[in-house]
């Protein structure tokens, strides 16, 4: 999956490391502030509360 | 790999993005809470609070001289995201029966993440508009038995007839004036416990009991904080019950005035 996106990116080594680094900087973003809020309340790991 | 790493941030996003939002949210409520303490005259009875709003400020000088927090109305996620969380219908700070309040063990700012640290006769000291109260931590199981041969002395053993000991027990006796096990209907209730998370009879006003036991105004003024346990998983609930010990009233020409149980370290801590 890697190799295929770093064949896609266009322009030379160096403009492929800045935009492979941006695409990086998006996804973790994305699951940062986007996914995982959305997906943690299903999750059992943090209710402190007695009796739920 | 992809999986992992993923796995990997998702962890990092529990232990410390989301305490970087509570942090945040917990300063606002904060400050909130401290302007419509301003505003509002000092009021006797309790002003009955507004779900997600904090009412009150926790402080617990056994987990660091700087550790508090404005704790807020009601059970929900969103509440337990800014901050620690009254349960609803539960007793208000000072009332007869059970002040219970639930807070994280992990993340979102973990305001109980080292609730096992507690030790009996710690002080739980609660800030309302008007009031300071000051709980403290019951003894422990182990210690129920000799308590009053004990003189009261946490985790320390037995104290011992020479000087250095009987020092030792007078500031322990400071430190744990007006603990001792309570008995009777409360003899369940002791400073720490372990519980599977659908018991919430530990936060009644009688914990464990209907109530029946112990009618409204001969009922003891408990706190209660419930957490997860063990830390990163939510398989049980650690519960911490203490016992109103002393209460001071707020001197509204005086904001600055603090209870002495707020001095860290106490006389017979270690």
């Amino acid at each position: 999956m890697y190799a295929w996106i770093w064949r896609k990116l266009p322009g030379a080594t160096g403009i492929k490391l800045v935009e492979a680094a941006l695409l990086v900087v998006v996804v973790v973003a994305l699951l940062l502030f986007v996914v995982f809020p959305w997906i943690e309340p299903t999750l059992p790991f943090t209710d402190p509360t007695a009796g739920s | 790999m992809t999986l992992g790493l993923v796995v990997l941030l998702f962890v990092f996003y529990e232990l410390y993005v989301t305490s970087w939002f509570s942090a945040r949210k917990q300063t606002e409520a904060t400050e909130r809470l401290h302007d419509r303490w301003k505003d509002e005259t000092p009021r006797r009875m309790p002003v009955k609070p507004e779900d997600g709003r904090g009412f009150a400020q926790l402080y617990i000088p056994a987990l660091g001289a700087d550790y508090r927090y404005t704790v807020l109305q009601g059970t929900d996620q969103e509440t337990l995201a800014i901050g620690p969380a009254h349960y609803t219908g539960t007793a208000l700070p000072g009332e007869r029966g059970n002040f219970a309040v639930a807070g994280h063990r992990i993340g979102r700012g973990a305001p109980f993440g080292d609730l096992d640290q507690l030790r009996s006769c710690d002080a739980l000291i609660v800030e309302t508009a008007s009031q300071w109260y000051v709980y403290r931590v019951l003894p422990m199981r182990h210690e129920v038995a000799d308590w009053a041969s004990r003189g009261g002395s946490s985790s320390r053993g037995p104290a011992k007839p020479d000087a250095a000991g009987g020092a030792d027990q007078r500031a322990a006796e400071t430190r744990c004036k007006g603990v001792a096990p309570i008995g009777g209907p409360y003899a369940e209730v002791v400073g720490r416990r372990i519980v599977q998370p659908h018991q919430s009879e530990v936060i009644l006003p009688v914990p464990g009991k209907q109530g029946a036991e112990v009618p409204p105004e001969r009922r003891t003024r408990l706190i209660t904080l419930t957490t997860c346990h063990p830390r990163f998983s939510a398989e049980k609930r650690l519960i911490v019950h203490g016992v109103l010990t002393k209460r001071y009233p707020k001197v509204s020409s005086r904001p600055g005035l603090r209870p002495p149980e707020l001095r860290s370290p106490e006389p017979g801590e270690g």
